[in-house]
């Protein structure tokens, strides 16, 4: 008899008809959208790029429930084309070519950093099992090592009582390329020593406890991220090489800008894309071609197996931890220019750095992940930093919760 | 110096289970000695003690004459000790020449890993055809093949090899026996095998493995496979 009643549950019924739950599920998501996106158009006068904006995001709803490829597709499109239509409505045509443009490289070379601090982290966590919860501050001390290295060279080049000047015949743009070398690899090859000691002297007493280590690297967390308050100052102050003003050079070096008409692209974030493509193939070739990137591929397969062949794991852990750190320092030092240098990047790059592997999916040992989470994150804040200002600081938040509920397991990775 | 290996009265504990109960065994010098027994008797476990994967808390393991029972498994490993992994372990994110590659340690010249390939090319003639695939994606046979290719890329003295013939067909396992009497001229070999009567051809010494101890041991397999009440007894199979 108890059967019988429980045949009738509706809790039964839910496990047996799964699409009914994710539709019920979307319904929902779908209603707080409008519900916000009303608000939104009412307190603007503009109910009517409302409604066009909750269609499209009745159309991704679409995308995602249906088990049609060329049906996703082309909701996919018509919300794009909505999305145009709502940008060019608000901004004209040519403010949205401008703002496109711009964030799309901004956004690029953002991207192409992250990824690479992200690798770092992503490589630590694959090999030594660690989730190394001070990656962030990593970055955000290579930020600052880059602006102080920057400053202290460029202090030496123009020392009357140093041979440089002289070399440099007081050529400030010379100057500031070779400050700019010495500063980025300055910075990675602190924190390459500072992760790996890290490692050393801490870490290594702790594999295969992952709670303690969780503890450790947290506390080293705030430990950086204190003494870069107490040296540096809070959060609220960003510092930029500023030509003339932080910077005694009068130049630098990439500080100019490109003009194609009404779009004007700044050269180092142009710079910036190329750097983080050229310093992604070197790791590459380097994964691929060395026997010691062929061991760290091993390892995060097989750790045992690689040591039963008569490698030491530990120094590979060491040297992993040095990539990682050295890695998240480069990107932080080349980003200055862009982002400055900030006490309160660690938190917030840290947290970029969970949301880029989530979204791209955790795959062992592959790269393509993390690469299109980068991508993703890096050029989401660059376009809603110029269209949607204020959702500059969620916006990644909002696709990583979207992109969880289509994909599990995220861009790459199994469900 | 006739025994390459002796392990005296070792003590294995993993986690807190006590697997091995007090082993002594020999390996003489340039033969085949077999480790048998049920699963779950202590074969592999032996295996990964002399490896210093699952150090022995009481007793020593002695190589070349040398204690090696508290050292780091890299430097066990480096003093010539070759190990294929019962389940073949292979690395299947990289190519079957990445494999090999990453096998070849510092105290290994490069020619000598192409002599060693030579070998390997001979032992396993159809292994040129597939250098340049990912591993993942071998055939169960052929992934045996790169398991041993691998403990053959460097001279060593010894050969840790783990139930070879498991998944196999009939045919590639005898194949692979085949190579295995072949590499009784470069290493000595210490051999898990359950399959007993298959390998009885690579060498008479043996030990009988049961709940974590050595229950019997001898020198002449023929003996052991005539004797159907031990067989039956420890081995689990019945004729």
């Amino acid at each position: 008899m108890t059967m019988q009643t429980e045949r009738f549950s509706s809790h039964d019924y839910m496990e047996n008809h799964p699409q009914v739950i994710k539709i019920l599920v979307w319904t929902i998501v779908l209603i707080v959208i409008a519900a916000i996106l009303v608000v939104v158009g009412i307190v603007n006068n503009r109910l009517d790029l409302a409604i066009l904006l909750i269609v499209a995001a009745a159309l991704l709803v679409v995308a995602a429930i249906v088990n049609n490829r060329l049906v996703s597709a082309i909701c996919l499109i018509v919300i794009g084309a909505i999305l145009i239509v709502v940008a060019i409505d608000v901004y004209t045509l040519e403010g949205v070519i401008v703002k496109a443009s711009k964030s799309f490289v901004n956004g690029l070379a953002l991207s192409m950093l992250l990824f690479l601090m992200v690798s770092g982290f992503f490589l630590i966590f694959g090999l030594c099992d660690v989730i190394n919860f001070a990656h962030g501050a990593f970055f955000m001390l290579g930020g600052f090592m880059g602006f102080v290295i920057y400053l202290g060279t460029e202090a030496l080049f123009l020392d009357p009582n140093l041979p440089f000047l002289l070399l440099f015949g007081a050529n400030h743009y010379v100057m500031s390329v070779f400050a700019f070398i010495v500063s980025a690899l300055g910075a990675t090859a602190i924190m390459a020593l500072i992760g790996g000691g890290i490692e050393f002297f801490t870490i290594r007493r702790l594999y295969g406890n992952s709670i303690a280590q969780i503890l450790l690297t947290v506390g080293f967390m705030f430990i950086i991220t204190q003494a870069a308050e107490i040296i540096w100052g809070p959060p609220q102050f960003s510092y930029f090489i500023i030509p003339g003003s932080s910077s005694q050079l009068d130049t630098f070096f990439m500080g100019g800008v490109l003009v194609f008409g009404d779009i004007i692209f700044e050269t180092y974030n142009i710079f910036l894309i190329f750097l983080g493509f050229a310093v992604g193939g070197l790791m590459f070739l380097g994964f691929r071609k060395t026997r010691i990137g062929l061991q760290i591929q091993a390892g995060i397969e097989d750790k045992e197996m690689v040591e039963a062949l008569g490698t030491d794991i530990r120094k590979l852990f060491t040297i992993v931890f040095m990539l990682g750190a050295g890695l998240a320092g480069l990107s932080g030092a080349v980003l200055v220019p862009m982002i400055g240098a900030s006490s309160g990047h660690g938190l917030t790059y840290l947290i970029y750095a969970f949301v880029i592997v989530v979204v791209g999916g955790a795959h062992y040992g592959r790269f393509e992940g993390t690469f299109f989470g980068a991508l993703i994150v890096g050029l989401s804040i660059q376009f809603s930093s110029y269209f949607i200002p204020f959702l500059e600081n969620i916006i990644v938040f909002i696709i990583m919760v979207i992109i969880l509920i289509v994909k599990p397991g995220g861009l790459t990775g199994h469900e | 110096m006739k025994n390459l290996l002796e392990i005296h009265d070792a003590h294995v504990y993993i986690g807190s289970f006590y697997i091995l109960q007090g082993v002594s065994l020999v390996v003489p010098k340039g033969e085949v000695t077999l480790l048998l027994g049920r699963n779950g008797a202590g074969k592999t476990t032996t295996m990964k003690s002399i490896l210093g994967i699952y150090p022995p808390s009481e007793g020593k393991i002695v190589f070349k004459g040398e204690e090696i029972s508290n050292l780091p498994t890299h430097k066990i490993v480096n003093k010539g000790i070759g190990y294929v992994p019962d389940t073949r372990r292979i690395f299947g994110t990289l190519t079957v020449e990445q494999n090999l590659i990453i096998s070849r340690r510092k105290g290994t010249s490069k020619d000598v890993m192409e002599e060693r390939l030579e070998l390997v090319f001979d032992l396993f003639p159809d292994m040129k055809g597939f250098m340049k695939q990912r591993a993942g994606t071998l055939s169960g046979g052929q992934q045996q093949m790169l398991a041993v290719a691998r403990a053959l890329m460097n001279e060593n003295d010894l050969l840790l090899i783990d139930e070879p013939t498991e998944g196999l067909s009939p045919l590639l396992a005898k194949n692979l026996i085949n190579a295995l009497d072949r590499l009784k001229e470069f290493a000595t070999i210490l051999l898990v095998e359950q399959n007993f009567r298959t390998v009885s051809k690579l060498g008479d010494n043996f030990y009988i493995f049961d709940n974590g101890k050595i229950v019997h041991e001898g020198d002449n397999i023929a003996e052991l496979i005539a004797d159907k009440e031990l067989v039956a007894q420890y081995l689990g199979v019945s004729i």
